[in-house]
């Protein structure tokens, strides 16, 4: 679904990823660990081009996405729904028009059907009763929650997380982690960057281990966490676990 | 001089309160179009920079910008207003009010995308990369996301640059407009009393800045319905 070819980034005279080759599949929930700048937000938002990669392709669904035009790669967002740190909620809109603006701004739906939907994702997400709040009426995990509905109003055929839980209160990681745990049953692609090492070991397909701006190590949650090769990966879990 | 006989001097006999009441008519028409020629062109020249600064892309369009700002901030306005009326409109008939507010426009343009430009600013970097994370282009995330914002943050500042314009057309007599001020002068001139005249036209200033300001604290406070916590 993903193809990553030779992925390079480099801000100034900051090599972050110094050659990336990677192929993510339809279905699969891809844990990524590693220390605080490593790169691993880089790497995520090569993957939809919020960074230009300065070297390699990037290759979405058969098409390379890093040679495309502007027209394109505004397709491909759609397919790839992407949840912040920050959530990013549109504070000066209700929670039904954060959901829906994108959908009826693209013409995709008509604002009816995206009302339909977004009832229908807030029933998901568990907050039917907040279409008409606003985002600051909201504690930070329902935030996160409706950033989540608001990506998947888009129907996309993959979701990039970017340590979706690090700026929540400890008692709501849980109530996100729950949701996204939901999404990857019911088959989402997923790319999750966090430091949650229970949901990488519960959820996950396959744990990378990004350091220095390469993906040192990867593997079952099950070999990974019982069996690590990698020097630095061990010195990682030794303080994360 | 009693009060009442010094109003009718001033007021009543000859019917002279007519160049007071045409003379706020006419300020008040210069404001209200120059306060839109402002508003337009202050949130084009804004956008065109924003986008120059984000984008690296309009760069002839961020250099013309960057001139128009300096020359219209660097000058009075008076400068400018006797320029385009003596200069530039110099053998073009043209009406004097329409000159005005060509110049209280273009100047008040200047000091609109200032503002606009901080407020777009302030959003959060995050606010745009959601949009584009959607899908939306960089067009539609401006329009539907950043400005609406933007605009909420800097409605204060951009009141505050109306009452300044308002204040600001008195000196349209220099190109002899009659407005309000022009008028006041008019009567002070005809009769030779001075504190009625100016006084009345200080009040009917005051009141407008202040019936303004309270209605745009009125505009805040409902805007600010969304940040209810
Ligand atoms: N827009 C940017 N401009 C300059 N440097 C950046 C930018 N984004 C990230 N970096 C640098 O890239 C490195 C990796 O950052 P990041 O990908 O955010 O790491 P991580 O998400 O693993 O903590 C850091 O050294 C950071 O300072
Ligand atoms: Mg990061």
């Amino acid at each position: 679904m993903i193809d990553v070819k030779g992925l390079k980034k480099t801000f100034g005279d900051n090599e972050v990823l110094k050659g990336i080759d990677e192929h993510i599949y339809k279905g699969e929930k891809v844990v990524v660990i590693g220390p605080s700048g490593s790169g691993k937000s880089t790497f995520l938002r090569c993957l939809n081009l919020m960074e230009i990669p300065t070297e390699g392709t990037i290759l979405f669904e058969g098409s390379d996405i890093t040679h495309a035009n502007d027209r394109d790669i505004n397709l491909m967002r759609r397919k790839m729904g992407m949840v912040f740190q920050h959530f990013n909620l549109f504070p000066h809109l209700t929670i039904k028009k954060n959901i829906t603006l994108a959908p009826v701004k693209l013409g995709l739906m008509t604002q009816a059907e995206a009302d339909k939907k977004a009832e229908d994702l807030l029933e998901r997400v568990g907050l039917p009763d907040k279409a008409n709040s606003f985002p600051a009426m909201l504690s930070g995990g329902q935030k996160q929650r409706i950033a989540i509905a608001r990506s998947l109003a888009m129907n996309p055929d993959v979701m990039l997380f970017d340590e979706p839980t690090s700026a929540l209160d400890p008692e709501m990681v849980g109530e996100v982690l729950e949701l996204m745990k939901q999404l990857a049953e019911d088959g989402m692609t997923m790319i999750v960057v966090t430091h949650e090492m229970g949901f990488a070991r519960e959820v996950a397909s396959r744990v990378m281990f990004m350091a220095d701006g390469y993906i040192m190590e990867q593997n079952t949650p099950k070999e990974f966490f019982e069996n690590p090769q990698n020097p630095r990966l061990r010195e990682f879990l030794s303080k994360v676990l | 001089m009693g009060f009442v006989d010094s109003f009718k001097q001033n007021f009543i006999e000859q019917d002279r309160w007519h160049y007071l009441a045409n003379g706020l008519g006419t300020t008040l028409l210069i404001t209200f179009f120059s306060v839109l020629i402002g508003m337009v062109l202050g949130f084009i020249i804004a956008i065109v920079r924003f986008t120059h600064d984000k984008t690296g892309k309009m760069k002839v369009g961020n250099f013309i910008c960057r001139i128009y700002l300096t020359v219209i901030r660097g000058t009075p306005v008076v400068v400018q207003l006797l320029i385009i009326y003596f200069v530039i409109f110099a053998s073009v008939p043209i009406s004097k009010i329409f000159v005005a507010i060509i110049a209280f426009g273009i100047n008040s343009g200047a000091y609109v995308a200032e503002i606009v430009r901080s407020g777009i600013a302030s959003i959060d970097d995050g606010q745009f990369e959601a949009g584009r994370s959607l899908g939306l282009n960089y067009r539609q995330t401006m329009i539907s996301i950043i400005l609406p914002q933007a605009f909420k943050n800097v409605l204060p500042a951009l009141a505050n640059e109306c009452i300044v314009l308002l204040k600001e057309t008195s000196v349209s007599g220099y190109i002899a407009v009659q407005d309000l001020t022009k008028g006041g002068d008019i009567i002070r001139s005809q009769t030779y009393s001075a504190f009625m005249p100016l006084i009345s036209v200080a009040i009917i200033y005051l009141v407008m800045v202040v019936v303004l300001s309270h209605f745009v604290t009125k505009l805040e406070r409902r805007l600010r319905q969304s940040d209810r916590r």
